[in-house]
């Protein structure tokens, strides 16, 4: 066990993931409070062409191109959302599938024809961001999410009582000077940003559940926000650590599905089992009508 | 009277349909104000312009000779239930302290002082006991209960309710118009829509009729007549 906690390419995954799900769990939950976590996913998978075309223009597997690709087609992603629902009838969750489909669809064009040109060299790493790859992690990976993740984390807790405000009641949140397209633009931020310096260690398919378990898991512990974010920033960072050791002892565990399966058992745990959660409302409820 | 906020010429559309056309009023400052009207006759909108939260096609509003948007911390703001995520994690006394938002700094950390600014709050509208409740435990009544405590909170000297006697109890609703009537006594005014046409009189000293453009306005006195509701509402026989 020593052996693996000091290798140096173990401490690098294990704090790269560890710090990513932390962010990611703490942000989540204004997505999972505000009921609209599949934009997270629409956003993921609309990254996906932004990474090929930044590989496209640069030429190598740049970390930097490749989150500033990412970013670009994140908000332009999220812009295509808010105009369908501006200016159509079609529902937020139809317009959602259509961009996520779509995107990821143009997405997958452009890496085919990548890798069936000979324009391009080594272009097999781009898969990577599919399904993620946390082993194959660089220094400059991790340093990105390390910068990502501060810079959200400082918005978060900088704004935390705008947030908790805005979340809870919006037009009272507006009516004492927050506007909400600011407000908003704030939450897109934070989400964009970690969702595309994340795309490596879990890919875009897998990322959502970054931002979203750890939020579900907070709120079947505790009704108070401040403990719901501490509880998902470290349900978050103890999945990321338990799974990439269990991917790096054990020949054959990917880590990041690793990390999301260890997350998915914490939520089934905590949904059955959890102060708010299934068994505790069902015997109140039973204790109610006795 | 002094006219503590005066409303000229104000059109609001929203998808080019017309919410209120040229509607020219203005709240008497120390009144209770009620803003009367049927469904879609824009009453909502009238109190969200005032509090400067809708853009205006047209027209003008001042707070104490101000724009609204100077004034936000001079306006306590009730809003409606139904606006409000009630599954939102967090307790009553925190959602009283959100009441002293508009007096803090950039970072907006709540000292010993807002706290036991917010207990009393609370206590004048007898929610102590509940103030480490979970809010989604509150029966409507109590919800309202707490967002006057919020209101009371902020120490505002004009305060903006949607409905707050709607769906809650008897005792809730006497409790709440108590209140106002004792925060009127301490120089507070109070404009607040109101759906109970039958209660108008009892509670209100001044009234605005509203549908789309003001019908009748000014003291229950002058403005509080069969005719007039009957116009606003567009029916022949209205019982009052």
């Amino acid at each position: 066990m020593m052996d693996i906690l000091s290798s140096f390419s173990f401490q690098i995954v294990a704090i790269g993931t560890m710090i990513l799900a932390f962010a990611c769990g703490v942000i989540g939950t204004i997505n999972v409070l505000r009921q609209n976590s599949l934009i997270g996913d629409a956003i993921g998978h609309a990254q996906f062409p932004g990474v090929v075309l930044a590989f496209m223009i640069v030429g190598t597997l740049d970390a930097l191109s490749l989150l500033i690709g990412a970013l670009i087609f994140g908000a332009f992603a999220f812009f295509v959302i808010q105009m369908i629902n501006q200016y159509s009838k079609i529902s937020l969750d139809a317009s959602l599938a259509l961009v996520l489909s779509s995107f990821f669809g143009f997405g997958m064009t452009l890496k085919s024809y990548v890798q069936g040109s000979s324009a391009y060299g080594h272009t097999g790493g781009i898969d990577d961001y599919i399904f993620g790859q946390a082993a194959y992690m660089l220094r400059a990976d991790v340093n990105i999410i390390l910068i990502v993740s501060a810079i959200s984390l400082l918005i978060f807790i900088f704004n935390y009582q705008r947030i908790k405000i805005f979340i809870f009641d919006p037009v009272y949140s507006h009516m004492i000077g927050n506007k909400p397209t600011v407000m908003n633009a704030l939450i897109l931020v934070m989400t964009i940003g970690l969702i595309a310096a994340g795309l490596k260690a879990v890919g875009v398919i897998l990322i959502v559940n970054l931002l979203i378990a750890p939020g579900v898991i907070g709120l079947m512990w505790s009704k108070r926000y401040l403990y719901v974010t501490l509880i998902a920033g470290f349900s978050g960072l103890v999945s990321a650590f338990v799974g990439t050791y269990i991917s790096t002892a054990y020949v054959g565990f990917a880590t990041g599905p690793t990390i999301i399966l260890c997350l998915s058992a914490i939520v089934l745990f905590s949904i059955l089992f959890g102060t708010h959660g299934a068994v505790r409302n069902g015997l109140m409820r039973r204790r109610h009508a006795a | 009277m002094e006219k503590l906020i005066t409303v000229d010429g104000l059109t609001v559309t929203y998808n080019e349909k017309p919410v209120l056309w040229n509607v020219s009023t203005s709240i008497v400052e120390n009144s209770i104000t009620a803003i009367v009207g049927p469904n879609g006759a824009g009453k909502s909108t009238l109190i969200k312009s005032i509090m400067g939260m809708v853009e205006p096609l047209a027209g003008d509003i001042k707070i104490n000779g101000q724009s609204p948007k100077k004034m936000f911390d001079q306006v306590a703001y009730v809003p409606q239930k139904s606006d409000v995520d009630w599954d939102f994690p967090t307790t009553v006394l925190d959602v009283v302290l959100m009441g002293r938002y508009v007096h803090k700094g950039w970072i907006k950390r709540y000292t010993k002082a807002d706290v036991k600014r917010a207990e009393e709050a609370l206590e004048t509208m007898r929610m102590s006991d509940f103030k480490h409740r979970q809010i989604s435990e509150l029966s409507g009544g109590q919800r309202q209960r707490v967002f006057l405590s919020r209101a009371i909170a902020q120490d505002a000297d004009i305060y903006i309710m949607d409905e707050p006697l709607q769906g809650i109890d008897v005792v809730t609703e006497r409790l709440i118009m108590q209140t106002i009537h004792d925060l009127q006594q301490r120089g507070k005014t109070f404009v607040v829509v109101h759906h109970n046409l039958a209660t108008v009189e009892k509670y209100f000293d001044h009234v605005i009729i509203l549908n789309k453009e003001v019908v009748a306005q000014g003291t229950i006195e002058e403005a509080w007549t069969k005719e007039n509701v009957a116009t606003a509402y567009d029916e022949s026989s209205v019982t009052l």
